[in-house]
């Protein structure tokens, strides 16, 4: 079993790395640094235009490789890492490869570089792993360091109260256990809009959302009752004016994950990331875990 | 469940402490004391103008002749009266919401159930009227545009003076904004100040061309059918200026409401009544009166008449269906939370006060609500549903005045953010004007009317008050009462 970190010399910047250490350190397996290649022809070519373009390729591969193990030669107790190269013409498509190949346990992905520092961007590789990738994937913020003490400090799960989740806080509560980290579920509350001229005066939706948070705190309750969780994990509803304000407003620990759950429509088990999931993860300070459904 | 231990009198009387209230707590901190005297007055036009001048002069006209003119002004000195009562009702009970949670908060539940009734009356009817005349624009412009209208079989209602089967393209709009408000859709200030110039620049336009063929000799025969005449049109009428009270309601987040209110409601009423008189002079000096009968996307029939071209006709009810979906959205999302906020005082099951985990917006409530108009928007004819709505809102708006009164008296010392001008006649003066104008309207409308409240109390002297959250806790009364701020 092994961690799969999707690295490119110098795009994915080292926010990725960090996570990956963590998490491969947490998991207590190794480390895999994947780097994707284009793929070249294979009908050989008398003017050898191909045999360049592989040689860049593996150019492109090792270089990855060189600049990745630079930086985690500065880490302080890294776990074993090997690295490893892939050809496809997607880089999205060759992860999904390499995770099957490999038999990884988690990919983990940065964030575009087309965001703030501190936010998880979704760059258009991560968009597609989120609604592909058969294993679980975890997407660092933007210039995400390991935290202090390099250990993971809690696990947060986001609970939207529909029927099927219950299987993600089930499933999140047994990864916690497993890692001997606390557990937060988290049902996220989040006011709708006011409307202009709404002729029931201007707070129509302060109403909405109170009843939502008394349901949202009923149905964490039923959690507990149900057993789905312990007495020891701490539940809360989180709500704020939009979901900017709601994720800040959850008090984020240094080395704190939040664990989201996907509904795949179909058979196969794998990510599929929700208009709600995606919301949650746009503004999430903290590293994002997204399972499969 | 326990058994009520209060006499039915006490639970008819019963008002709702404010401490349970919905008061606007920290979710809401940008809405701060913001609205100026400019903004408020927008707000009015916008939610006011659209509401009935597109489709309204068709149904009025025939009753009144030129004098409807003057059932315009009629129809805003009551709708003004009592937009400025609304205020001190609005000013003065810290609770945020509709004439049902003010009138349940000082005038008790039975009253608030009344009141619940002519509200969800005006909100519901007039979704319907609105998307009602809406699909005559829809079919204009087909028309215009493909040189095809829908069949009259699915353009019409079946008790339509000329009988379809159903109003498709009005049921169609009713969907429409469900889902979008199911979504969680909303429309923002800044869409609101773009719809007010669209619905106002149409109408300039249209007044402008009326115009050049404005015959003077067309209001020789002023009042044809005399006075009754021109107050069964303002009764009709009346419902063009539902939304005036959207400035009412904005009370809490209005900087200096003691100058403010009243300035926006009065600019917002001459220009609402301006805009109005204009449109409709330009429209009879255009076109004699007995032409207006059973005329489908009037105002665009007019231009087309007088021009004898058809493009600015296309233009006027293109602008018209951009601005009436925006009227229709409002007046349906007002229908679902006024229905939110019964579901949560326990008046009516707790599924309308339940929000869908999905989308986090009531999805129940705003079904039931867009079936209901949807049915009445596809099936009832225009002018029927105009009576409805201006009777449910006649009766809400007597109601708010009378309860000005009567909490000046009960509480004279509660500090009230605004004060009307002119106690004690204007109230009085708001009911009375209220009142002649409801005498004119027909038999059918009051039998109707009552026939719904009357459904309304029987439910809540049957279901409601077992079930109201204000009755001594029991399990199911806890899961309904909500949050404490």
């Amino acid at each position: 079993m092994t961690v799969v970190v999707g690295y490119l010399a110098g795009k994915s910047g080292t926010a990725p790395l960090n996570l990956a250490v963590g998490a491969a350190r947490t998991l207590g397996t190794s480390l895999t640094v994947v780097t994707i290649v284009p793929k070249p022809w294979t009908t050989p070519s008398p003017a050898r235009v191909d045999a360049e373009y592989a040689a860049w390729a593996d150019q492109l591969a090792a270089d990855s490789a060189k600049e990745a193990g630079r930086y985690l030669d500065t880490m302080p107790h890294r776990p074993e890492v090997r690295y490893h190269s892939h050809a496809h013409r997607s880089v999205s498509g060759g992860l999904v490869e390499v995770v099957g190949e490999i038999d990884a346990q988690a990919l983990i992905l940065g964030s575009s570089a087309n965001g703030q520092l501190g936010q998880v961007v979704v760059g258009s590789t991560a968009d597609r792993l989120l609604h592909s990738s058969p294993v679980a994937v975890a997407i660092a913020p933007r210039g995400y360091r390991e935290p202090r003490g390099g250990v993971l400090t809690r696990i947060t799960c986001g609970y939207p109260g529909t029927p099927s989740s219950a299987d993600v806080v089930t499933r999140t509560y047994e990864l916690a256990k497993l890692l001997k980290v606390p557990l937060r579920v988290i049902s996220f509350a989040v006011r709708g809009r006011t409307m202009y001229p709404p002729e029931v005066g201007l707070h129509a939706e302060d109403s909405i959302l109170a009843v939502w948070e008394e349901q949202a705190r009923s149905m964490l309750a039923e959690l507990r009752t149900g057993g789905v969780v312990g007495d020891e994990v701490e539940l809360a509803v989180v709500s704020g004016n939009g979901w900017d304000q709601a994720l800040d407003d959850a008090e984020w620990l240094d080395g704190e994950v939040l664990a989201l759950g996907t509904s795949p429509r179909g058979e196969v088990a794998r990510v599929f990331l929700g208009s709600r999931g995606a919301k949650i993860l746009r503004h999430s300070p903290v590293p994002v875990l997204v399972l499969p459904g | 469940m326990s058994a009520p231990s209060v006499s039915l009198i006490e639970q008819m009387l019963r008002r709702r402490p404010l401490i349970d209230a919905p008061v606007a707590h920290g979710a809401s901190q940008h809405l701060k004391r913001s609205i100026g005297t400019f903004q408020l007055a927008m707000f009015g036009i916008g939610s006011t103008v659209g509401t009935g001048i597109f489709f309204v002069l068709s149904e009025a006209v025939p009753q009144a002749g030129p004098g409807v003119v003057v059932s315009f002004i009629i129809a805003g000195i009551a709708a003004g009266l009592a937009a400025i009562c609304y205020a001190e009702l609005a000013s003065a009970v810290p609770v945020s919401g509709s004439t049902y949670s003010y009138a349940y908060t000082t005038l008790g539940e039975v009253v608030a159930m009344g009141v619940a009734a002519c509200l969800l009356l005006e909100y519901v009817v007039s979704t319907a009227a609105v998307s009602v005349g809406w699909s005559q624009y829809v079919n204009k412009l087909l028309e215009n545009f493909l040189g095809h209208d829908l069949p009259q079989a699915f353009s019409a209602a079946p008790w339509d003076t000329e009988p379809g089967i159903i109003n498709l393209p009005a049921v169609f709009l009713v969907m429409l904004c469900a889902l979008l408000l199911v979504r969680g859709a909303s429309e923002s200030a800044a869409v609101n100040a773009v719809m007010v110039i669209i619905k106002l620049g149409v109408l300039v336009m249209f007044a402008v061309i009326a115009f050049t063929a404005f015959n003077a000799d067309r209001f020789a025969n002023f009042a044809p059918l005399g006075a009754a005449g021109i107050s069964a049109a303002a009764g009709t009428i009346f419902f063009s200026y539902i939304g005036l009270d959207a400035i009412s309601t904005a009370g809490d987040e209005v900087k200096d409401p003691q100058r403010t209110m009243p300035r926006a409601i009065l600019a917002a009423l001459l220009t609402v009544t301006v805009v109005y008189i204009v449109v409709t002079l330009a429209a009879i000096g255009a076109q004699d009166w007995t032409e207006f009968k059973g005329q489908k996307a009037g105002l665009a029939a007019i231009l087309d008449n007088v021009t004898g071209a058809n493009y600015w006709g296309t233009v006027l009810a293109a602008g018209a269906v951009i601005s009436i979906f925006s009227v229709t959205l409002v007046t349906l999302y007002g229908s679902t939370r006024i229905l939110f906020a019964i579901g949560r005082d326990g008046l009516l099951p707790s599924m309308f006060a339940k929000v869908s985990p999905r989308t986090m917006t009531p999805i129940n409530n705003t079904i039931v609500v867009a079936v209901v108009v949807g049915l009445l928007a596809g099936l009832v004819p225009l002018d029927k549903l105009a009576d409805m709505v201006s009777i449910g809102t006649l009766v809400a708006f007597i109601t708010v005045s009378v309860a000005v009164i009567i909490l000046r008296r009960r509480e004279p010392d509660l500090p009230r953010g605004f004060k009307v001008p002119g106690y004690p006649v204007t109230p009085v003066l708001s009911v009375l004007a209220c009142l002649y104008i409801l005498a004119s309207l027909h038999w059918y409308t009051w039998l109707a009317f009552a026939a719904w409240v009357g459904v309304v109390l029987a439910f809540y002297f049957l279901w409601g008050r077992h079930h109201s959250a204000l009755n001594p806790r029991s399990a199911d009364s806890i899961a309904a009462d909500g949050a404490t701020p």
